[in-house]
């Protein structure tokens, strides 16, 4: 059986492209003179605009939407020893996060021209970053795949640890830490599924454990893919963050400079959710779905207690981390449910809240620009001196809400849904007697407090930075900048046009989310 | 007559590698009294060309399987770790002349002994007969004691010296006496016959026995003859509970000597450990007792890999000095290595020599960067490295792949070398259950990252306004290219594979 599909039509050298442009882009950077600023910046420019093209031209072009399974793939031997393969291809859970990844970065670049000590190493690392990103989206083989996901880590490190804030080091380091940690429980499970099974390939893992076919020993009275299935969860868990692995990120968003952040929410945790969908679950379901339930959980706790904890922060930056924390809970929430209305909401939301929670923190970082402070109590009535950015900040913040006609709605929406109609739990004598009633119908009630939270949170703090009395020290600020408006606007658009219109990217996603859950719903 | 004539020839012609470093040793020694230079280079250039002639000549020999006096085996095995000890003596020598601080006379001796150690793990590593491979030891073990003390009026090398010669000789002794146990035993000194691949002791007299004969007959006696030769070589590879003089000694001496402690000494002792414990218990038809033991032997193994590489980890997070945090952090490697041996089969061996070419790489290349920073600061601090990153980035930016590497981090090198061990100790020998073994070579390696990245924080993440400090050309090529294949190996290491992989000919 073909898995990846190979024939002649199908095959591309165009994801291999994409992934090394921003390498290549690197190495002219690294060429130029350190002094030279400016060229550098226009440099780094070009090189996240081409991918951007590039994937905007996939996206709506080269992609086929109607197809099943992985598409401009490419497959070579690489190190013929261990088996292992240069495999990419993309299907519709990693094209709209793809296209996501190369707007994100694009818009970095200009959102750095504040950071303090700005210099060509700093380019020089974000591209490599972007290397990384990108080529996690598009492996197909799990020691690819593992490869491109700690190529991330360094960067990252040093992105945080040089340009970040006061305590940047504490926070790079515990960022680096948890991640490696994550990473080693990968390690060792791609490892054991490559023992047992013989391959790397994810395509050819998913059909194996598809029909059962994984025979490793019970260990301590757990089966071989109960093993497998927590040690990549927790893995993939640690980069969403789920609760309880989700005290790195408030440390690095706070500590990081703000494009920084913007990639961190806005792609870093999609990371994980995607991992989720593509190396974990697909590969061992039956592990999936007996655990589901917990994962509900989990997802439940993250999105109550990251919005009670937003809630009282009254610094803005981890507020929006928090709120982060929180809107990932539904990610967990909408897979764990395991029907198809949750896996699209799921899906959609990583899409959604990478667009919005980046804009939120790009608004975070106008503010903290002027007044080198991010108390919410310090404000006060800055809609008078910035009437702009008081717009342009609502929107980005009621995307982040979930107001009906944003972005962050049609998905949350969709995963409240998905998550009631939820059979997880269902035993038959209650269907029996009609009491349609289970764990995920609970976990569904207790979610909407946080959405109330939400709101909460999110309306005090628009409240104290942009209404009542006008701070006097800060009547002198000037409105949002073109240049800032330039990284936001397009965000914002985004948000107001995915609300409006979510099948642009629900519809790519379709035919690859029903697979997916022919998967997981299998009765193995 | 003639026939024996031509046997002695046969055998010379085989240890010609050695030959020729025994030469270079002494003309070493010759020409410093002939030119009597306070620090000269040329001397420093012949160890070089004469370690380098007798690696080409080891190249050339690849593929070999001969024995030289029936004591001393040619097989890939030993060409392997021969090699592996050239390269990194060369670099060693290199050192010694890059040293800033190394400004004195004598220096025609620190070369020959140098030479003269590796003269000594040549042998250690290439031969079957227990007797032989205690002469290596020794010989590498005295050369390297003196080299520890070499800087005579500094009291540290001094101590240095003093601890390595108490802990080796008390180690040398207890690994004899196990072998004095084992002789006892079986009635001979040779691997093969004790694993019963040979019937007739090529050197001894009188009646000899396999191992397994010996094993129903006296097995208390083979246990407490195995755990003191293994006592014996975790003293030479610095593993648990043997490890005490390292991170002492690795300060005390001067930094090129640590460098050829913590890489060819060390890597010479597996050498010899993994050819003792593979030929005894790995090989396929050991038969049914062996076979049994072989787990508890492997389990034995498993527990010290374990100890060691935790021990070392957790030492060395609290270090503040940089030589003896990579002191440590070589503790904590060699338990890495130990997870292939401990595995009991023949991929988790080569698993184990890959790792050794690896960590060459990146510890060499680490150990470069000290050398570097010690002569510029004149301290091995931590401290002193502050703000230091991208003032020096020819020098501190290859540092940095190198830790990255020692942690386990792709696409380095150490990497892939800690891929194949986890791949080894989750499919060890049959009946054996080493998982635990690789969670926990995988929680040390996050141990270990925050460590490692204490340096980099060192460096890039912290400031100063220490001055510039003073390039070295040579030095920074040096890690240009190491760091430069560190990388290129953690991408594309199928030569580093079938190298290890041709050179695990132990076995069959």
């Amino acid at each position: 059986m073909d898995l990846l599909n190979t024939n002649p039509d199908n095959l591309s050298t165009l994801l291999s492209w994409l992934t090394f442009l921003p390498l290549i882009g690197m190495c002219v950077v690294l060429l130029l003179p350190a002094s030279n600023l400016r060229a550098i910046k226009i440099t780094a420019g070009v090189f996240t605009f081409i991918p951007l093209v590039l994937a905007t031209q996939m996206y709506f072009g080269t992609f086929d939407k109607t197809v099943s399974g992985y598409q401009m793939v490419q497959h070579f031997e690489w190190i013929k020893a261990l088996g292992i393969n240069y495999s990419v291809g993309v299907d519709g859970l990693s094209m709209p996060l793809l296209w996501l990844t190369t707007i994100l970065f694009f818009i970095a670049v200009p959102a750095s021209e504040t950071v303090p000590r700005l210099s060509k190493a700093y380019f020089v690392l974000l591209l490599l970053l972007e290397l990384g990103v990108l080529g996690v989206f598009v492996s197909l083989d799990f020691f690819l795949f593992y490869v491109y996901w700690e190529i991330m880590l360094l960067p990252m490190y040093f992105l945080i640890g040089i340009w970040g804030g006061p305590q940047r080091e504490y926070a790079a380091i515990k960022f680096f830490l948890y991640t490696l940690a994550g990473s080693v429980l990968m390690l060792i499970a791609v490892i054991a599924l490559r023992l047992d099974a013989g391959t790397f390939s994810i395509p050819e893992l998913v059909a194996i454990g598809k029909a059962g076919g994984f025979t490793g020993p019970a260990l301590l009275g757990m089966s071989f893919t109960t093993w497998v299935f927590w040690f990549l969860f927790i893995a993939f868990a640690i980069k969403i963050p789920a609760f309880p692995f989700h005290t790195w990120l408030p440390d690095a968003h706070v500590q990081a400079p703000t494009p920084i952040s913007v990639i961190l929410a806005g792609i870093l945790l999609k990371l994980g959710g995607y991992g989720l969908l593509r190396g974990c679950f697909p590969i061992v379901p039956d592990a999936f779905q007996e655990f589901a339930y917990v994962l509900g959980l989990l997802g439940v706790i993250a999105i109550v207690y990251g919005a009670y904890v937003a809630l009282g922060q009254s610094d803005f930056k981890k507020m929006v981390a928090y709120s982060s924390v929180s809107h990932m809970g539904f990610v967990l929430l909408g897979m764990a449910a395991l029907t198809e209305w949750g896996m699209n909401g799921a899906a959609l939301q990583m899409f959604t809240h990478g667009i919005s929670s980046a804009a939120c923190f790009l608004v975070v970082g106008v503010v903290y620009d002027r007044a080198h402070h991010r108390d919410l109590n310090g404000f006060g009535g800055l809609a008078q001196p910035m009437p702009r950015y008081w717009a342009m900040a609502t929107i980005a913040f009621f995307a982040s809400l979930g107001l009906p006609g944003m972005a962050g709605f049609v998905s949350e929406a969709l995963t409240m849904v998905g998550a009631f109609q939820s059979q997880v739990g269902w035993t038959d004598e209650a269907i029996a007697s009609g009491w349609m009633w289970g764990p995920f119908q609970w976990l569904t009630l207790i979610a909407t407090i946080g959405i109330v939270m939400t709101a909460a949170y999110i309306l005090w703090a628009l409240q104290r930075v942009f209404l009542g009395t006008l701070n006097e020290k800060y009547a002198d600020f000037k409105d949002i900048s073109a240049r800032e408006v330039f990284s936001l606007a397009p965000l914002l658009v985004l948000c107001i046009v995915l609300g409006i219109f979510p099948w642009y990217i629900l519809d790519w996603m379709e035919v690859s989310v029903s697979d997916l859950m022919q998967i997981l719903t299998f009765a193995g | 007559m003639f026939a024996l004539q031509d046997l002695h020839l046969h055998g010379l012609s085989l240890l010609s590698p050695e030959l020729t470093l025994v030469a270079t040793a002494l003309v070493i020694l010759m020409m410093d009294l002939i030119w009597k230079e306070r620090d000269s280079w040329r001397l420093g250039a012949i160890g070089m060309i004469g370690l380098g002639a007798a690696a080409l000549q080891l190249i050339g020999a690849h593929g070999t399987q001969d024995t030289a006096f029936a004591l001393v085996a040619i097989d890939n095995f030993g060409g392997f770790f021969k090699l592996f000890t050239c390269a990194a003596t060369i670099v060693c020598i290199a050192f010694v002349m890059l040293d800033r601080r190394e400004r004195r006379h004598r220096i025609g001796e620190y070369y020959f002994l140098l030479v003269s150690a590796a003269i000594g793990i040549f042998f250690m590593v290439s031969t079957y007969n227990l007797l032989l491979l205690v002469l290596g030891l020794e010989l590498a073990s005295l050369a390297s004691y003196s080299l520890a003390g070499f800087h005579k009026g500094e009291k540290r090398s001094a101590e240095a010296s003093m601890k390595y010669v108490v802990f080796g000789g008390l180690s040398a002794g207890v690994m004899v006496f196990g072998i004095s146990l084992l002789y006892a035993a079986t009635g001979t000194l040779d691997l093969r016959v004790m694993s019963g691949a040979l019937a007739v002791d090529p050197v001894g007299e009188g009646v000899a026995r396999s191992l397994a004969i010996a094993l129903e007959q006296s097995p208390g006696m083979i246990a407490l003859a195995m755990i003191l030769i293994l006592g014996g070589f975790s003293y030479k590879i610095s593993a648990a509970p043997f490890h005490f003089w390292a991170p002492d000694v690795y300060e005390g001496s001067p930094t090129p000597v640590t460098t050829f402690l913590a890489v060819a000494s060390k890597a010479g002792g597996f050498g010899a450990l993994m050819r003792f414990f593979g030929v005894l218990f790995v090989a396929p038809d050991v038969g049914e007792l062996v076979a049994a033991y072989r787990h508890e032997i492997g389990m034995v193994l498993a527990l010290v890999a374990a100890l060691t590489m935790t021990l070392g980890n957790l030492a060395a997070l609290r270090q503040t000095s940089l030589k003896r945090m990579l002191a440590y952090s070589s503790v904590a490697h060699a338990g890495y290595v130990l997870v292939g041996i401990a595995a009991m089969t023949q991929a988790g061996m080569e698993a184990s020599m890959f790792y050794l070419a690896a960590y060459y790489f990146m510890n060499l290349g680490a150990f470069g960067f000290l050398l570097y920073f010690s002569g510029v600061t004149g301290r091995e601090t931590l401290e002193s490295l502050r703000g230091m990153g991208p003032k020096a980035p020819m020098i501190t930016v290859p540092m940095v792949i190198f830790l990255v590497s020692l942690t386990g981090i792709p696409p380095m090198v150490g990497f892939t070398g800690k891929l194949q061990l986890l791949y080894a100790a989750m499919s060890p020998a049959e009946g054996m259950q080493l998982g635990w073994l690789a969670v926990c070579l995988g929680l040390n390696s996050v141990i270990s990252l925050y460590y490692y990245m204490r340096v980099v924080r060192t460096l890039f993440l912290e400031e100063s306004d220490a001055p510039t400090p003073a390039p070295q050309l040579p030095m920074a090529v040096f890690l240009i290219v190491m760091a430069f294949l560190t990388v290129w190996y953690g991408l594309f290491f199928s030569p580093l594979l079938s190298w290890a992989k041709s050179s695990m000919d132990l076995l069959t």
